[in-house]
């Protein structure tokens, strides 16, 4: 049985008639990244929030580690948490923060002073770490937050909007780490996020989130697959639309076809494998000559919207 | 469910047990920093020294103007100086939570293992550090303007005990009212307020029974009528040593409650939102 250093089991926490979180259930290995994708107000932040033991959960229970949630002291020295809106105290330099954080996980002060070092280095800060916080741009700011998130070389890594306001180079060196800490540390990393492609590039697994509840959960494929299947919209001469609905419904790795809003030559076919080529094959094979071909669907926003929609109605 | 199974022998396992009980101090280190090394701490000190010299060059230098004798100079800048410590102290520790939460440090810091209430006296003893601070910057002033055997140790001793006292009391009192505060200016609002409704009336004409009743009881009016007792009415310290028990009570009582919150220190603060 795979060990899991984050184990959550159908946790709850309400504030006042909000239902926040309702039942979350995961089980996250080591160097396993998690996406957890939800609308505003879908519950992301207080899952994280429970997780890391800034707030209680009203039901169930987690474990980190190992170490149940009833033991919060002990949670936190085994994770690293980058806070959805982190503030830093502009006055200080980058190397004195994490310094700062280290001691505050029991290091000594050389030791504090090497971690900073360091860390400040795998985050691209270390030429920039003696200045002042407030001369820092967002994307280093963020970079700061991921350094001070693994001071204690955590085992869960949470990260709650880590790329938000930043341009797509920052957006690039926080995925970079994301992956880094992942793959060469060995942490679980759970990346609470609204931009899919992010998710799409560095997450294993994703949860998505709808006021509250786990709406789905699974590898990014089987999502994509399950809430928003691929569509080839095909244009065929109109004479021949008949022989192409025959030849596309008998194609394998086609689910479905049918003519579009009843237009002759405008045929949609779902695709039930990988293969977007299967439908081209079948037609050319039936001898049906192809006037256009284009694949719909397929990734994970529209599987996000998809279900979040859904769950909407 | 996949099993939990814990790794004890991992690399940092020696640095995940090395447990938080010396956090405070670096609490209090970074937070004294904070305070002696950016314009704060340093700015306080000169602003009183420059009070105190303007009031002692008024009692020492120009007999027109000074109205009051020496010992109730010396008085007035002992408690001047207590006031100033008990205002500045209260008005940090009234920051010191409710102030994270609104330049969003706090998480970061609530997700580090210090415990609640090391994280409460890290903070709490940075503040108190004004205290000393100020008090030895009286002493030079104190010391010109005394006359007779004694003043100056009645002063300073008294100013010590005294202002000590209220210190613990109304700090204790800023780390209360922050740790339920949900925004900072309600902390400062609520403390400064606190502070100016004891303060006020030992500035009053307290007679009777109720002026009587006011000043055992008001920690501020205990202290202060103690504090002029000593100095100016030349009173033994063992005569009213009853006017000692609201400052000492005020002080227990706030730091217990204090404390006791502390571990209750949460993200979002309780009113005030």
């Amino acid at each position: 049985m795979a060990q899991a250093s984050l184990a959550v089991d159908g946790i709850s926490k309400a504030f006042g008639e909000t239902r926040a979180v309702r039942g979350l259930s995961l089980d996250a290995a080591p160097g396993e990244v998690i996406g957890l994708l939800g609308p505003n107000g879908a519950g992301k932040t207080t899952a994280i929030r429970i997780l890391t033991t800034i707030y209680a959960p009203d039901s169930g229970s987690f474990a980190v580690d190992g170490i149940p949630y009833t033991k919060p002291s002990a949670i936190r020295q085994r994770i690293g948490v980058l806070p959805e809106s982190a503030g830093y105290p502009l006055h200080q330099s980058g190397e004195e923060f994490v310094q700062y954080f280290a001691r505050l996980f029991g290091q000594s002060r050389k030791s504090a002073r090497e971690t900073a070092k360091t860390l400040l280095a795998e985050v691209g800060l270390a030429e920039r770490a003696a200045s002042p916080i407030s001369m820092y741009s967002r994307g280093m700011r963020q970079r700061l937050g991921v350094a001070r998130a693994l001071v204690n070389r955590p085992r869960v890594l949470f990260l709650d909007e880590p790329t938000l306001g930043l341009d797509p180079a920052g957006q690039r060196q926080i995925l970079a780490l994301i992956s880094e800490a992942a793959t060469e540390r060995g942490a679980t990393v759970i990346l609470s996020t609204h931009f899919l492609d992010e998710v799409e590039e560095v997450c294993s697994r994703v949860i998505i989130l709808n006021r509250g509840e786990v709406i789905a959960e699974g590898p990014v494929a089987d999502i994509k697959r399950r809430a928003a299947p691929r569509t080839a919209r095909v244009r065929v001469p109109e004479e021949n639309h008949e022989s192409a609905l025959s030849a596309l419904k008998r194609a394998p790795g086609v689910g479905d076809a049918q003519a579009v809003n009843g237009g002759r030559g405008l045929i949609s076919a779902t695709l039930d494998c990988p293969d977007t080529n299967a439908p081209i094959r079948a037609l050319l094979g039936a001898g049906i000559p192809i006037l256009s071909f284009e694949v719909e669907g397929g990734k994970l926003s529209d599987a996000f919207l998809a279900l979040t929609g859904e769950a909407g109605e | 469910m996949t099993t939990l199974t814990p790794d004890v022998r991992r690399e940092a396992a020696s640095q995940l047990t090395a447990g938080a009980g010396g956090s405070w101090l670096v609490i209090a280190g970074q937070e004294l920093r904070d305070i002696w090394l950016s314009a704060r701490g340093p700015a306080i000190v000169i602003g009183t020294s420059l009070l105190l010299s303007l009031l002692t060059y008024l009692a020492a230098s120009n007999e027109e103007l000074n109205i009051i004798d020496q010992r109730d100079t010396v008085n007035l800048l002992a408690q001047i100086t207590m006031a100033l410590a008990v205002g500045v102290s209260l008005l940090f520790t009234a920051d010191c939570v409710s102030g994270e939460r609104e330049r969003e440090t706090l998480e970061s810091l609530l997700v580090t293992p210090v415990p609640r209430g090391q994280v409460a006296l890290g903070k709490y003893l940075a503040a108190v550090s004004m205290w000393p601070v100020l008090l030895i910057v009286a002493i030079p002033y104190i010391w010109v303007l005394r006359e007779g055997d004694g003043v100056f140790a009645d002063a300073m001793l008294g100013a010590l005990v005294v202002g000590t006292l209220l210190v613990i009391g109304f700090v204790s009192l800023g780390l209360l009212v922050s740790i339920f505060s949900g925004s900072n200016r309600l902390s400062l609002a609520v403390a400064f307020f606190i502070f100016v409704l004891l303060l006020a009336p030992t500035q009053l004409p307290l007679g009777g029974w109720f002026g009587d009743l006011i000043t055992q009881t008001n920690p501020m009016t205990a202290g202060s009528t103690f504090l002029h007792r000593a100095i100016v009415k030349e009173h033994g310290w063992g005569e009213d040593l009853d006017l000692l028990i609201a400052p000492a009570v005020w002080a227990i009582a706030m730091t217990g409650v204090a404390f006791i919150a502390a571990g209750r220190l949460r993200l979002q603060g309780s009113f005030g939102r």
